[in-house]
């Protein structure tokens, strides 16, 4: 079946039309997964009447704590070895002054592997349909759906009843 | 009969209760909404806007920094470190003394930013970012101690842990390896921590900008739009660094007290030098948000509107929770050492009270107690923005004075007598402590109008989560969580 990809507006106290432009779209058969919403300031899915998001980003960030705990151990306990330096009666490896060697690096590693997480996850390839406007910059909230030809103007007509601003398919672009 | 019954339509507001809303409005900026698009506006201009005097500024503090920190440093490397004035028994100057200085410092952006975060404190929102910006600047003045106090600056890669030829590893038991790790742990976790929440507001900036701006704003916002998605993995993320960046921002201090708690030196090792060193830290470091936050709020457009009275009278009562603290720790440290006996310490704490050095011991003591015990009591001083700009930068000045006796003052007198010297900061010490105090505000001066300094979705959302709520006969303020 042949589609279309459409783009809606709501200004940004218009949060409950929003949510009711969601159900609409629903009603009218199209699934969360053909729906995407972009805002100026972050509603949560709750408010929204959407499924819950996913990221990997906490799981991105334990592996790179323990990556950077295996570093860490490896600078305390391994490399002593390799060019032994006996200081006055100290241990090769004590373990009190690893701690902080540990910690540093331990936590080096998940806030470095937060962000990188986030970066991979931010351009990486994402599902639904795709597009921007910037008046969503403006505090806008924004509704991209891919709607069959077919109901296309029957849905438009029953969001603009909500207070939704349809926004022309040129306008609709990547940033 | 039936009465004549009117619907109960709730009661209107009397003229005190909408001049008593008003005033609420005019006080705080969560109850003070604008439009976005206004404000996206206001803080574009007041990034975009710049004027003769802002460019005499940059130009006069890119001279200063060439001369003062590069030049003199440049001097330093030429001649040797012969022309600092650290020599026997004093090894430890200003050069350490504004380290410790700038680390301190930096701790601020982090504490307003990730703390203030964690427990939803609302009126930090408009200057997080102000805050933060203050943190990776002052790091990056403070980072440069290391390199010149190093004097041979070409081998500093010898402190990074890597597998050389030589198979020569740096030594992990060593505090000064420690504050290496930390710092650099601090840094970049502290600009990361920086650009997060910045991504959204640059994505603002790319939709506003032409030229050369959109091209920048363009790769910094990494193609933000906005999705759902994009909202959910951001705000796990910052919430992953609000919370873990606490600890960091912890061990950094503590370990630069472990660079002197460590040693043997009288009146160094101290096991409360870790927190004494902290909350010293962090009442500079709230000062210092205070005294740029009246720059700013003077001297950038439409600044006014975000900077309140608020935000001066919420710092002012941090500052004065942080100055009785301080006063704690430091009399806690004062009376161990008075009351233990022993002598070479005794012998420190009498020079610092009425040796020729006493006036930089008073002047710790005036700045960092008095003034604040005095003044920021009162509410009415808290909300005088000039006032506590003042006040603010006799704090600093303070806080320099603490670690100019913790170190120099301190290292003069140890326990040979036959070995006493007072230190005396030549010219090149000076100039290198003004260079990086120059290099700090031109970084500061140049990435105001590169940086949207106010992160406007935070705002934004934080007036959508707040309304005044009538109870009784009043109306306030009120917030709904939406997250």
């Amino acid at each position: 079946m042949e589609t279309n990809v459409r783009m809606i507006l709501f200004k940004e106290d218009q949060v409950d039309q929003a949510s009711n432009a969601i159900e609409t779209l629903h009603h009218h058969g199209i699934s969360d997964k053909d729906i995407s919403v972009i805002s100026g300031v972050p509603f949560s899915e709750k408010i929204l009447g959407r499924p819950m998001s996913w990221t990997r980003v906490p799981q991105i960030a334990i592996a790179g704590a323990f990556f950077g705990f295996v570093i860490a151990s490896i600078l305390n306990f391994f490399v002593p070895h390799l060019y032994k330096l006996s200081v006055g009666g100290m241990p090769l490896t004590p373990i009190p002054t690893s701690i902080v060697v540990t910690f540093e690096l331990t936590m080096l590693g998940l806030l470095i592997s937060t962000f990188l997480g986030v970066f991979i996850e931010m351009l990486s390839p994402s599902f639904g349909p795709k597009g921007y406007h910037p008046k969503i910059s403006d505090g806008y909230i924004g509704i991209l759906f891919e709607c069959p030809s077919n109901t296309d103007e029957e849905t438009c007509f029953e969001l603009q009843d909500l207070g939704a601003e349809i926004v022309d398919v040129e306008e609709v672009k990547q940033p | 009969m039936a009465a004549d019954v009117k619907p109960f339509v709730g009661s209107k507001a009397k003229p005190h209760q909408e001049s008593e809303a008003e005033e609420l409005r005019k006080e705080h900026l969560m109850l003070d909404p604008m439009p976005r698009d206004e404000m996206n506006q206001m803080v574009m201009e007041a990034m975009t806007t710049t004027t003769p005097k802002f460019w005499a500024w940059v130009i006069g503090l890119a001279l200063a920094v060439a001369v003062l920190l590069f030049g003199t440093w440049g001097y330093m490397i030429a001649s040797g470190m012969g022309v600092a004035g650290i020599r026997r028994p004093v090894f430890w100057g200003i050069f350490i003394v504004t380290f410790v200085f700038w680390i301190g410092i930096s701790h601020a952006g982090t504490f307003v930013s990730a703390i203030l975060r964690v427990f939803k404190a609302e009126f930090r929102r408009p200057f997080t970012r102000a805050a933060e910006l203050m943190t990776t600047f002052g790091l990056a003045a403070g980072a440069l101690y290391p390199l010149i106090h190093l004097g041979r600056v070409w081998v500093f890669y010898w402190m990074i842990p890597y597998p050389n030829a030589r198979w020569l590893w740096p030594n992990f038991r060593s505090a000064l390896v420690w504050d290496f790790l930390a710092i650099t742990t601090y840094l970049l976790s502290s600009t990361i921590y920086l650009f997060l929440p910045l991504i959204p507001d640059m994505a603002m900036a790319r939709d506003r900008s032409t030229g050369w701006r959109h091209i920048l704003y363009k790769t910094l916002s990494l193609g933000w739009r906005g999705t759902e998605a994009e909202w959910f993995r951001l705000r796990k993320a910052i919430s992953i660094f609000a919370i873990a960046i606490i600890p960091v921002m912890f061990s950094v201090h503590t370990i630069v007290s472990w660079d002197f708690a460590v040693s043997m030196v009288a009146g160094w090792q101290s096991t409360i030098f870790g927190p004494y060193f902290i909350i010293g830290a962090i009442l500079s470091g709230v000062s210092a948000v205070v005294t740029i936050l009246y720059i700013l709020r003077s001297t950038m457009k439409h600044m006014d509107y975000f900077i309140r009275k608020e935000h001066f009278d919420a710092l002012g009562k941090l500052i004065l929770i942080f100055s009785m603290a301080w006063a704690y720790f430091f009399f806690n440290e004062y009376i161990l050492a008075w009351y233990g006996g022993d002598a070479a310490l005794k012998q420190i704490i009498t020079l610092h009270a009425v040796g020729p050095s006493a006036w930089v011991w008073y002047t710790m003591l005036i700045c960092n107690v008095a003034i604040p015990w005095l003044f920021l009591w009162s509410k009415k001083v808290r909300r005088t923005p000039w006032l506590m700009f003042i006040i603010t930068l006799l704090v600093n000045v303070g806080m320099y004075a603490e670690r100019y006796t913790i170190i120099p003052l301190t290292l003069g007198h140890q326990r040979s007598p036959f070995d006493w010297g007072i230190y005396n900061p030549t010219i090149v010490e000076v100039s290198i402590a003004l260079g990086t105090l120059c290099l700090f505000i031109l970084l500061y001066l140049l990435a105001s109008r590169i940086i949207p300094l106010v992160p406007v979705w935070e705002v934004q959302e934080g007036q959508m989560s707040h309304t005044l709520r009538k109870i009784g006969k009043t109306e306030i303020p009120s917030v709904t969580d939406l997250e």
